[in-house]
Formats: C-alpha cells, sequence, structure tokens
C-alpha cells in the first residue's frame, strides 16, 4: 500500500515526476552507450591480440654479449611439457634486387606451418620449397608479383606469395622482408636463431614455463631474455579500462544534475505535503513509515528512468558502434552488458541518495507543526 | 465503579517564539472518564486545540503530566507515542484532513495498515465502518469528490479504525452547515453511547452542550467553569 501510495504521489505532480524520470534516463543512457562504446572499442583492438596472449618470445642477451640462442638451448625449451610449440627464428638483412630496382630488406628463415599459422596471403601460396614469401610493403616498393625473379645477395629466388599487410606485431615484421626456407638462408646467411618464439598449451601457465626457461638457460649466466606478451595485452586492456573509467566518469556528470533535480521535486513536495504528512503522524505513521513513503516515490522516479535509460543505451551503444566501428556484434557480449547494468545501478543509486534529504526532512517534521502548516 | 481514562496533572503550555512567550495553558488539573463526553468551550486563543494536543500525544506539556489510560506519557519516545496515537486515540479535524491521493476505502483502512491488521481483517472492517457511517457507496471515490459531511464521516471513520479508546474532535462541525454539523455530532454521541468510546469536544456552538455528559470552559489557558 505504501508503494501504492508513493506512486499516487508522483501521479499527482506528473510533469515534475516525468522530467525528473527524463534526467534519469538521460544520465543511465550516457553512461550504457559510453560504457558500451568503450567495451566494444576494447573488445575490437583486443580481438588483434587474441593470438599472442600465450607467446614467449625468447632473445638473446646483448648486453651480456649474447647474439644468438644457442641450438642446445632451443632444445630445452622444446623439452619443457606445457609448450605447445617452439619456433626459432633467424634473420639477416640483405640487398633484395628486382630488375632494376634495389633495396635492402630483413631475410627470416621460417617454415610454412609458421607462416600460414599466423599471417594472411594476399596473393600466390605458401611453399617456401619452391620460392619465397615477401612482405607488402616490399612487394608494393618493388613492384613484385607471383612469379617475380628477385635476387638476394646475387642469389636468385622466384616469389611464391606476397603477404597482407600485417598490423604491429612483437615478434617479426614481415612487411618489408623477404621469408625464405631455413635451406635457402642457409645460402645467403650465417645468422644464427637470433628469436625463438614460444607459444604455450594454456593461458594459465605462461608464467610457470616463463621462469622454467629462464632457470634452465639462464642457471650461470643470464644468456637469455624472455619477454611475455601476455603483459604487453594487459597493459593495453588496462589502458583501455582506464579511458572507459574516465568517459563514464564524465557521463556521470549528467546523473549528477539528474540527482539534483529529483532532489528539487522531492523537497518540493515535502513542503507541498507539509499538512499530510502531519495528519500521516497523528494517526499512528513512524518517522521510519515517512521516510519509506519518500524513499519509495526517489526509487520508484528512478527505477523507471533507469529501465528505459537502459533500454535506449543498448540502441544508442549498437548506433555508436555501428558508426565509429561499422560492427555491433559487441553489443551482445556478456561484458558490454555489464555496462547496462552499472547504468541502472548508478542511476538508481542516484536517486535513492537524492531522495535521503528529503525523506529525512520528512520524517523530521513534528507533527503538530505540520498539522499546523497551511 | 468509575475508571479514569485521562488524567492531566498541573499541565503548562508555553510557546517561546523568537519576540514573545504565550502561555497557552496554566496549570490545567483534568480527569476525565471513561466512556464520558467531554465538550470543551471557550473564546478563540483560550487554549482548547492546544489542550487536544497534549491529550493527543501530539504535542507534550512544558510542565506537569499527561496519563493516558495511566501511562504518563512525558517519559515515552517518539515511536512509543505514534503507537499510543495509532492503538488508542482517534482525531477529527475541523477541516477532515483526508489523505487525497487515497479512496475513502484506503483513507479508513490507512491507520490499520500502519498496525499491521491483515489485509481481510481491514476489509472487514473498513465496511462496517462505512455502513455505520452511511457512506458505503463512496467507497471507491476520492476526498474531492465528496461533501463535506460525507468527508467528516469519513474522517470518523478512519478514526475509529483501531477501535480507539478516546475520540479527539476539534471543532468537527466547524466547516459544515447547522443541520449537517447536527447529524454528526449525533453519530459522534451515539458512537459514544454504543461503543463507550470516550468523547473530548471543543465546539464554538452551545446548541451542543446538552451532548456532554459535562461541559468545561477554558479562558487564557484555564478551566474558569465547569457544568
Ligand atoms: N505552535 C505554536 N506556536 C506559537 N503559538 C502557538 C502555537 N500553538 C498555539 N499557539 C498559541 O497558543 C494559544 C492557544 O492556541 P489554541 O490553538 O489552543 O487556541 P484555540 O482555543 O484552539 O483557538 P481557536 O478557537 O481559534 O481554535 C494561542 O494564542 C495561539 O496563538
Ligand atoms: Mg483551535
Amino acid at each position: 500500500m505504501l508503494l501504492e501510495l508513493a506512486r499516487r504521489n508522483l501521479e499527482r505532480i506528473k510533469v515534475r515526476s516525468i522530467l525528473a524520470i527524463v534526467g534519469i534516463l538521460i544520465g543511465v543512457m550516457a553512461i550504457g552507450s559510453i560504457g558500451i562504446f568503450g567495451e566494444s572499442l576494447k573488445a575490437a583492438v583486443m580481438k588483434n591480440f587474441k593470438d599472442v596472449v600465450n607467446q614467449l618470445n625468447v632473445y638473446p642477451n646483448f648486453q651480456e654479449g649474447y647474439t644468438y640462442i644457442e641450438q642446445r638451448d632451443l632444445r630445452s625449451i622444446e623439452k619443457i611439457e606445457l609448450v605447445e610449440s617452439v619456433t626459432p627464428i633467424r634473420s639477416d638483412s640483405s640487398l633484395i634486387v628486382y630488375r632494376e630496382k634495389k633495396t635492402y630488406a630483413t631475410v627470416y628463415a621460417l617454415n610454412d606451418d609458421f607462416l600460414k599459422k599466423n599471417f594472411k596471403v594476399e596473393k600466390g601460396d605458401i611453399n617456401l620449397k619452391n620460392g619465397c614469401v615477401v612482405g607488402k610493403l616490399l612487394a608494393d616498393h618493388l613492384s613484385l608479383k607471383v612469379g617475380s625473379k628477385i635476387y638476394l645477395d646475387n642469389n636468385e629466388c622466384r616469389v611464391s606469395a606476397i603477404l597482407e599487410n600485417t598490423g604491429a606485431r612483437f615478434d617479426i615484421n614481415p612487411n618489408f622482408a623477404v621469408i625464405v626456407s631455413e635451406d635457402y638462408f642457409e645460402k645467403i646467411s650465417n645468422a644464427r636463431i637470433n628469436l625463438v618464439v614460444v607459444k604455450v598449451k594454456s593461458l594459465e601457465n605462461v608464467e610457470e614455463v616463463k621462469s622454467t626457461i629462464e632457470k634452465t638457460i639462464n642457471r650461470k649466466d643470464e644468456r637469455v631474455v624472455v619477454f611475455e606478451l601476455k603483459i604487453i595485452v594487459e597493459r593495453i586492456s588496462e589502458a583501455f579500462n582506464q579511458i572507459n573509467l574516465f568517459l563514464i566518469a564524465i557521463a556521470s556528470v549528467s546523473l549528477l544534475v539528474a540527482g539534483v533535480s529529483i532532489l528539487n521535486v522531492m523537497l518540493i513536495s515535502t513542503i507541498e505535503r507539509t499538512k499530510e504528512i502531519g495528519v500521516m503522524r497523528a494517526i499512528g505513521a513512524q518517522r521510519s513509515t515517512v521516510m519509506k513513503i519518500f524513499l519509495m516515490e526517489a526509487m520508484v522516479l528512478g527505477l523507471i528512468g533507469s529501465t528505459i535509460g537502459a533500454i535506449l543505451s543498448i540502441f544508442g551503444g549498437i548506433l555508436i558502434d555501428y558508426a565509429l566501428l561499422k560492427d555491433f556484434s559487441y553489443v551482445f557480449q556478456l561484458s558490454t552488458i555489464f555496462y547496462v547494468f552499472l547504468g541502472i545501478l548508478i542511476g538508481v543509486t542516484t536517486s535513492l541518495l537524492s531522495g535521503l534529504y528529503p525523506a529525512w526532512k520528512a520524517s523530521k517534521l513534528e507533527p503538530i507543526e505540520a498539522l499546523r502548516y497551511e | 465503579m468509575r475508571e479514569v481514562i485521562v488524567e492531566l496533572k498541573k499541565v503548562w503550555k508555553v510557546f517561546k517564539t523568537k519576540y514573545y512567550e504565550i502561555h497557552a495553558l496554566r496549570g490545567i488539573d483534568l480527569q476525565i472518564e471513561k466512556g464520558e463526553f467531554l465538550i470543551v468551550m471557550g473564546p478563540s486563543g483560550s487554549g482548547k486545540s492546544t489542550l487536544l494536543h497534549l491529550i493527543g500525544c501530539l504535542d507534550k506539556p512544558t510542565s506537569g503530566e499527561v496519563l493516558i489510560d495511566g501511562i504518563s506519557t512525558s517519559k515515552l519516545s517518539d515511536s512509543e507515542l505514534t503507537n499510543l496515537r495509532r492503538d488508542k486515540i482517534g482525531f477529527i479535524f475541523q477541516q477532515y484532513n483526508l489523505i487525497p491521493t487515497l479512496t475513502v476505502f484506503e483513507n479508513v483502512e490507512l491507520p490499520m495498515v500502519l498496525k499491521g491488521v491483515s489485509r481481510d481483517e481491514r476489509k472487514k472492517r473498513v465496511s462496517i465502518l462505512l455502513e455505520m457511517l452511511g457512506i458505503k457507496d463512496t467507497a471507491q471515490r476520492r476526498p474531492n469528490e465528496l461533501s463535506g459531511g460525507q468527508q467528516q464521516r469519513v474522517a470518523i471513520a478512519r478514526a475509529l479504525a483501531n477501535d480507539p479508546k478516546i475520540l479527539l474532535c476539534d471543532e468537527p462541525t466547524g466547516n459544515l452547515d447547522s443541520r449537517t454539523g447536527e447529524q454528526i455530532i449525533q453519530k459522534i454521541k451515539e458512537l459514544n453511547k454504543k461503543e463507550n468510546v470516550t468523547v473530548v469536544l471543543v465546539t464554538h456552538n452551545p446548541s451542543f452542550k446538552v451532548f456532554g455528559d459535562r461541559v468545561i470552559y477554558l479562558r487564557d489557558g484555564q478551566i474558569v467553569d465547569v457544568t
């Protein structure tokens, strides 16, 4: 009955109630849709890092004078049980000549498997036995096509595939490089392994594998440096969370305004209804009951505003995502929908907090003073 | 045996404002018996309403003691006083003071809601009360859709909801024409006789004196005459 009474009291001042609801609605919508967009942006960016979170890069420790990784160290990494795959990478730089054009570029020795797993082919097929693979930028620079015959330090080689432009990576950068087979690499360079890419079977074991590698290889001397890609990914994710938090804080300002408007509406109500409060107290309503009625009114305002705002924020999120990311599938992820509920929570909390002071004020009215009020 | 239900001992009430002090009641000694119909008369400003508010536990005396049903009210907390009002006292005001957002039915039901009476029991009691006051067909209407006389009947029904021992009426006919006023007083008298409710009625109308078992006259906060 008290809830019903609260509802009717709000209905009695319909226009004011609706304005207060609109205020809350806008605030919740701002928080919700900005939260959704921030989370979508993060998800879109993080998608690119999905494949590298379980990766460890093992480099020779240049600071201690080690310039390559020894075969026996490679063997001991391969022996670690939790490791999924180990790819030694050798690279050198070499003069590349195609017709009358020439340039220096990196040459990597890799295997077909690693290439296929990590990079997308734009033209041709990966088959290092029958020819080399070139990165997009180098191909453009030298106007290479599949089948072009290039020279690497005077060694002839046919382009069997051109890779798509890859984004920033943390291990090798094939955009301006030629990738050849191990055997071919032997012919043009005597460079040794300068990077071992280790993929760990499951994400939880990344730290364990890292310390195992360090313990076994660096027992006497700091021969290698192990670099955890998970850390970078975590940092980026963290940065996005901070940006999101900041955006939501800004959006919350609009809720603050809404809170003040609820405070205002309810303070007017307590004054208008002073006599009524006196009557209620005279016929046996406790202070706490009066307080409850006013808090319920604040809560009803908050719940209605927040619910409508939350629904609109989903549409808002879809709209912003579509406009800026051209993809609104992220809206329906659990981590994204979380922000809708966060919006509701902040909206209702704000309303309740704004209702607290008027409710307290109403409950503190002396019954006799309230009754005498005209 | 005669049972005293309200007792006032040397009650003073002083209102202090910024500029002056008003001695609204000056040492009132009064005993009201159970089932009595007491009429309070006196000029405007003589302290009649103040007296009623003290008996009704809406206010506390500046000095002296008010005992309701043997309980001294001076030591009770706000919450205990509220429960006392809810359970033992019914108020009827000159301006009816119904809750405008509630229907007639709900207005009468409200004191029982505050007491925690079950829904079924509330429903039963409300229809008995509405029947008793002859306003059964107004149950679903709002106060502003009723005549003054009807509103005052609703107020009486509400005052009786929790079966109080004392009914306090502050000029209940003040806003009504003389015929309707007479009917209201008749109704109150009838309740007083049938239900043995103690009634304290403040009025300016001398023709109502016949309804009272006793009439007291107030002037400047003192009882100056009893008949
Ligand atoms: N809350 C208050 N603050 C200050 N003065 C008050 C207060 N309540 C009552 N008074 C004063 O106390 C005196 C008695 O008031 P009270 O309302 O009891 O008179 P009354 O006999 O009921 O008068 P009326 O017949 O006009 O209703 C008056 O002088 C009034 O101004
Ligand atoms: Mg008066």
